[in-house]
């Protein structure tokens, strides 16, 4: 005879009385009886948990010393049981992590895979591992499915993006595992129970309905309530994938609890299945040890290999992960601290177990107690209001202080007058929410309403001062020994710099490499984990790293504190920091996307970071092949910045170039001239690709022609080359100047054809842009750039002029900044460089056409007269000959009287020849 | 009664449901309060089957319920209680029902503008009646607040923020003191508020800056922020509500169908969702887009198409009385409709078919007027 028919009885007569009608009811409402009954009664005993419940907790620390089990099965993957020993070195919360990058059997896109599984000290899964592991003799087995499952079963679920503070995001976008799930499962429930139980959120409901009356309550209460609780949601959920997912997890806990069994013989009396309350509440045909349903069938893992590990957590990352309200697991935390230290349970610790209050391990171990007989604890529970606490005016009182102190210090005008009113409206809001005692969600609504005003003074608001009074965020931490070996491996190598970098603050680390050559190295690992690790990790301060430059002093700012998980991530790719970086620089270059110029900034990086000549090498024969497979020149301008940069760096250092580099050099030469007729005319591809083109053409020439290219192909890809677009065409012309198929004077006449026509005139500066991106592979034209900017500036119409010079300016900063000191140069010795000398001076080239154009109204050239003047004069014969044979019909003119370099001074004597007389009248 | 007034005020409008509230209510009620907190708040909020009340007591204020706890505990503590929240969230009518609930007097209200003097706070005098008597008791004109401060009721402050500085100030020794002296007299020349006066003010985050509250004022009151609806269903609750109250006072037989209303949360919310990403003024609407502001609109359409149409409420008249509410600025404002119009309701029109294509029909041709 079941112990609940009585409460079954009345629960059915209650859903005849309202549901009216034959419907579901009395099936639900039953049912939940069955389950509570059910699961009381089974062999093995099943201790239903929630998470984040100090509740769970408590009772899981009063049935642990009573009842001392031998076995404990814990719903939590089996494959992460190596890692719970380890948590003994870090400071809680912390997060089991199952890692893996190497996908074999999953969708590629769905890598890198992460499941985390955070614990906190709050937690009876926590108090569970801690009594198993610290007991001698006592077993903990994880029964859940494994990491690997966990994607076998369901399809990628995106995790919540983390919006909170710094600290929320700690998990990153792995998928989160929590040890009793038990939350309404379906929207509408939530919100009823919300709504009814005039609470805001989850966490405030089930802390005002579950969690405070179970503080209390004996073992047999808090079973069958949480229990009951599991059914309700089950029995009141949606069903589809989940619960399918769900139930198959029972399948999978139940048919290992049994073979554990099985095979160690142990006795199912002194066992202890720790296991959500939705799971408690289980319908699967395989529940129970007496069951005789044929064991499930469990798949076998994919070839995926996992690697395993520790990250730190926080409790706004739990939070953030599983969507409970913002400071829930903080308040958690709190209740779960002055629970222990108000009753006289003494919970369970790992020894060594950093961060906490290091409590006696002498606790009084009772003889086990005999299992007692179920009996109905549900009626007095449902039917009692709950037992309310007492109003503890001390911590109230406390708390309204300290959060005046902290809203001052935050820069709120608050004063003394506000913890008085905040007092006062938490037991007012409290009385009116049924609460004899305010809860830490009422004081946080008071201290609101009494402090906060119409704007926020600092970076915090008075809900968030609340949080952090409460309990504060807190951020765990994996010791050193739980660490992977790559993590400790940098640690102690950074051990010379003498800093605590366990410390969660920003540590300022100053290297002077030359008074002390042992932090070299620790400069050198800086360089690479600055390569590897998010920005803010380590972040230079002082010095750089550059090809072929380092610095004597550095400076850095190391926050290794905050940023542990990346460090334990690397350590899942590799054992060393170098060959981390060996391995991200090789997956650089090989991946399908990678492009020339990112393959010679890995040579750079490799060059920089890893030193030696092997990897640079074969990174860049790997640049070599991209370069030549490359059928677009997007990245020339990249590509030529750095194989520029990488040539100089051989030039100075090795004695010659490797053979990859002339590899890459005649390789471009021919790839480019290929390309060269295509790109000028292709829209798509810029005036800086193009120009970046002809640089590397021109300026990597003769070492190209060393290599034996051939400058015909060169000069063909230029006659072949037909662009429409004015930028372009300008580039072409500069390129056929450059290779003396233009010359300068007829350059400088097509311009002032250009500036001279009205029809053109207005996309005159698209040409302008053109030259002056033409700068880089002819820098012999910077003067004549000059010169065409002058006159544009001097002739365009301000219509023209005045929309296009931002954008001028906005080009010449985006694409040639690093031709901008050339053309000021330039500039420079073209103007005049006072004020005074502006109005007298003349642009040079107005003067060269008078002198040298080689126009129609040609001025007779001065015939200087002189010796050869003379003997030409004389002698006419032969050069009339030569005239005749070359077709000139000249005549002879009549030399100038005098030097021809003379005539001023022939002009001067010939006007005023009283003083020269003179002079020949004294000297006679 | 309430036939005789083009708006009854709250106390007189729901006189039936305080009494029969006051009637059952056991709990124990601060100062000379009429109902108890919570009974306010069942009041305010409406009652659920759980609170096992022989009849049911409808929602009047849709919001938030911790706002609403908050402003009662606020109005027991000896603070005054400041509603700060965009034009058109419910602020006023939130704390005409609290004045309503807790003293039966929601008419002691002072307008807060730029010609609101401290007269009009504390007390002036009847000219007529000082030249002939005298000054005395008799020819003071006491204001609403002082009134309140006689009766031990609230007052209420509207728009707080409108009035001047020196203005706002003579509250501050009406809210610490509880007192209002009268120098002019020479006996009986202090007023003393009786217990449960307090007041309620309300204040436009809109206008922050153009009056702000000194931070003696601030001190003494308790802010609560009212943001705007954004939850569909209480949106929608709130439409249905203040719609079907506007149609009983104006005598309006007119059906408004749901899926008229799901247009219009829904291109209010979808207009919001572009103001919060625009990064200047210029590229969101001047309005704030209130819940009030929807009534507006709707209350528009109504009353255009009971009177100028065939009595049937269409798409294309809610589209007009749409964009002719949110068009305050030209072009700007027009501009953001017409983007609006042609970016969403267009493809909406496309895909969703129905009274969409009204709507579509509706607001280009007032968007075109309006040009």
């Amino acid at each position: 005879m079941s112990p609940f028919g009585a409460l079954r009885e009345q629960l059915l007569d209650a859903a005849t009385a309202f549901a009216g009608a034959p419907s579901a009811v009395p099936g639900i409402l039953s049912g939940l009886v069955d389950d509570v009954d059910r699961a009381l009664r089974e062999e093995l005993e099943i201790f239903p948990v929630c998470h984040h419940s100090p509740a769970s907790a408590l009772a899981m620390v009063r049935r642990l010393r009573e009842k001392q089990p031998k076995v404990i099965y814990l719903e939590l993957c089996e494959d992460l049981r190596p890692l719970l020993t380890e948590l003994r070195n870090c400071r809680l919360p912390v997060a089991l992590q199952a890692f893996a990058t190497d996908l074999d059997g999953f969708p590629p896109a769905w890598g890198p895979l992460s499941v985390v599984a955070p614990i906190t000290e709050a937690s009876a899964e926590y108090q569970a591992i801690a009594y198993a592991l610290e007991t001698p003799g006592v077993e903990l087995v994880l029964v859940d499915r494994s990491s690997d499952h966990v994607f076998q079963w369901s399809p990628k679920e995106e995790p919540e993006a983390a919006g909170h503070g710094d600290d929320a995001g700690l998990h990153g976008d792995a998928v989160g595992i929590e040890i009793g799930d038990l939350r309404p499962r379906f929207a509408e429930l939530e919100e009823h129970l919300l709504h009814h139980g005039k609470v805001r959120h989850w966490s405030e409901w089930w802390d005002q309905y579950v969690e405070q009356p179970l503080a209390g309550a004996d073992y047999d209460t808090y079973r069958q309530v949480m229990v009951l609780i599991g059914s309700l949601f089950r029995r009141l959920g949606p069903g589809g994938d989940r619960l399918a997912r769900d139930e198959d997890r029972e399948r999978y806990m139940w048919t290992r609890i049994r073979e554990h069994l099985a095979a160690s013989g142990a006795d199912p009396a002194e066992c202890l299945h720790v296991c959500g309350a939705f799971h408690a509440a289980s319908q699967v045909e395989q529940f129970g040890l007496a069951s005789e349903a044929p064991a499930y069938d469990i798949s076998p893992r994919t070839a995926t290999r996992w690697l395993y590990g520790l990250i730190p957590s926080s409790h706004s990352a739990i939070e953030a992960q599983f969507g409970l309200a913002s400071g829930s697991v903080s308040i958690a935390a709190a209740t779960w601290a002055k629970a222990v230290a108000r009753g006289g349970d003494t919970p369970y610790q790992l020894a060594g177990q950093k961060g906490t209050r290091k409590r006696s391990a002498r606790v009084r171990q009772g003889a086990p107690s005999p299992p007692a007989p179920v009996a109905d604890r549900l009626s007095g529970f449902m039917s009692k209001p709950p037992a309310l606490d007492d109003l503890d005016e001390a911590e109230l009182l406390g708390w309204c202080v300290d959060v005046v102190r902290l809203a001052r210090r935050n820069g709120y005008l608050a004063s003394t007058a506000d913890a008085i009113a905040v007092f006062e409206t938490s037991i007012l809001l409290a009385g009116m929410r049924n609460r004899a005692r305010p809860t830490p969600y009422d004081f946080q609504d008071a201290a609101v309403t009494c402090i906060e005003k119409d704007a926020v003074p600092g970076r915090r608001d008075v809900r968030r001062l609340c949080e952090i009074l409460l309990g504060g965020d807190r951020v765990g931490e994996v010791g050193y020994d739980a660490l992977p070996p790559l993590a400790r491996d940098v640690y102690d190598r950074l051990k010379p710099l003498g800093l605590d970098l366990e410390k969660r603050t920003i540590q300022r680390a100053l290297l002077d490499l030359k008074a002390d050559p042992e932090v070299v190295p620790c400069s050198d690992l800086l360089w690479m984990l600055r390569y590897l690790l998010p920005q803010d990790a380590v972040r230079p301060i002082m010095g750089e790293r550059r090809l072929g430059e380092r610095s004597i002093q550095e400076s850095w700012d190391l926050s290794f504190g905050r940023h542990q998980r990346s460090i334990i991530e690397l350590g899942y790719e590799g054992v060393t920091v170098e060959q981390v970086l060996e391995q991200r620089l090789r997956r650089a270059v090989w991946e399908p996307e990678a492009t020339a110029a990112a393959a010679l900034a890995a040579v750079e990086d490799a060059l920089l970071y890893l030193g030696g000549r092997r990897f640079a090498d074969e990174l860049g024969a790997r640049a070599v092949e991209l370069l030549a497979a490359e059928r677009t020149v997007d990245e020339a301008p990249e590509v030529l910045r750095r194989i520029r940069r990488l040539l100089a760096y051989y030039r100075a250092t090795e004695p010659e170039l490797p053979a990859w580099c002339e590899a890459f050099v005649s390789t471009g030469y021919a790839h480019y001239c290929t390309l060269l007729p295509t790109a000028f005319v292709d829209e798509d591809t810029g005036v800086r690709q193009v120009g970046a083109m002809l640089g590397f053409l021109f300026t990597l020439e003769s070492l190209a022609l060393a290599l034996g290219c051939d400058r015909v192909q060169l000069e063909l890809a230029v006659r072949q080359s037909h662009p429409e677009a004015p930028a372009k065409m300008a580039l072409l012309w500069a390129a056929q100047s450059q290779l003396g198929l233009l010359p300068l004077p007829e350059l400088r006449a097509r311009c002032d054809e250009l500036l001279a026509n009205p029809l053109v005139i207005p996309s005159f500066p698209l040409y302008i842009m053109g030259f002056v991106q033409a700068v880089e592979p002819v820098p012999a034209l910077a003067g004549f750039v000059v010169e065409v900017i002058s006159k544009a500036f001097g002739r365009l119409p301000d219509t023209v002029l005045l929309p296009w010079l931002p954008k001028l300016i906005t080009m010449l900063r985006d694409q040639a900044g690093e031709l901008m000191p050339m053309l000021v140069r330039e500039a420079g010795r073209t103007f005049p460089g006072g004020l005074a000398a502006v109005d007298a001076w003349a642009p040079p080239w107005s003067e060269r056409p008078a002198r040298s154009a080689p126009g129609a109204e040609r001025a007779p050239a001065p015939v200087p007269a002189g010796p050869v003047t003379e003997l030409l004069a004389g002698h006419p014969a032969a050069c009339d000959a030569v005239a005749e044979l070359l077709g000139c019909d000249a005549e002879w003119r009549a030399p100038l009287a005098g030097g021809a370099d003379h005539r001023e001074v022939s002009a001067l004597l010939a006007g005023h020849p009283e003083a020269a007389l003179a002079v020949a009248r004294l000297l006679a | 009664m309430t036939d005789d007034m083009l708006r009854a005020p709250a106390e007189v409008k729901y006189a039936e449901e305080l009494d029969w509230l006051e009637s059952i209510d056991d709990g124990p009620k601060p100062f000379s309060w009429r109902l108890s907190p919570r009974m306010v708040r069942l009041f305010v909020l409406g009652s659920e089957r759980s609170d096992g009340l022989d009849r049911e007591i409808p929602q009047k204020w849709f919001g938030d319920r911790s706002f609403v706890e908050r402003s009662i505990v606020t109005l027991a503590s000896d603070r005054g209680l400041l509603l700060i929240g965009d034009p058109g969230t419910g602020k006023s009518w939130l704390a005409e029902l609290l004045s309503a609930a807790i003293c039966r007097n929601s008419t002691l209200v002072v307008q807060g503008t730029a010609g609101t003097t401290e007269d009009h706070i504390k007390y002036s005098w009847n000219v007529s009646m000082v030249i002939a008597k005298g000054q005395s008791r008799q020819s003071m004109i006491p204001s609403p607040i002082m009134t309140a401060m006689e009766q031990g009721v609230i007052g209420r402050f509207e728009e707080l923020t409108r009035s001047t500085s020196d203005v706002q100030d003579a509250l501050i020794s009406i809210l610490s003191e509880k007192y209002v002296s009268i120098p002019e007299l020479d006996d009986d020349n202090i007023v003393f508020a009786q217990p449960g006066f307090s007041i309620i003010a309300t204040a436009n985050s809109r206008d922050r800056g153009v009056n702000d509250l000194s931070s003696a004022l601030k001190r003494r009151f308790n802010f609560v922020r009212i943001p705007v609806v954004t939850n569909k269903r209480s949106e929608t609750e709130i439409v249905r509500f203040r719609t079907e109250e506007l149609l009983r006072r104006h005598r309006i037989e007119l059906d408004v169908p749901p899926t008229l209303l799901d247009i219009l949360l829904q291109s209010f919310a979808d207009l919001r969702a572009a103001a919060a990403s625009a990064t200047s003024d210029d590229e969101k609407l001047e309005s704030a887009l209130s819940t009030a502001e929807q009534i507006g609109v709707l209350e528009d359409a109504i009353l255009h198409s009971n009177f100028f149409g065939d009595r049937t409420l269409r798409a294309e008249t809610l589209a007009g009385s749409l964009v002719g509410s949110l068009a305050r600025r030209s072009p700007e404002d027009l501009a953001i409709l017409n983007k609006y119009w042609h970016g969403v309701v267009e493809p909406r029109s496309k895909q969703d078919g129905g009274p969409w294509q009204g709507f579509l029909e509706g607001g280009r041709q007032a968007i075109a007027t309006l040009s």
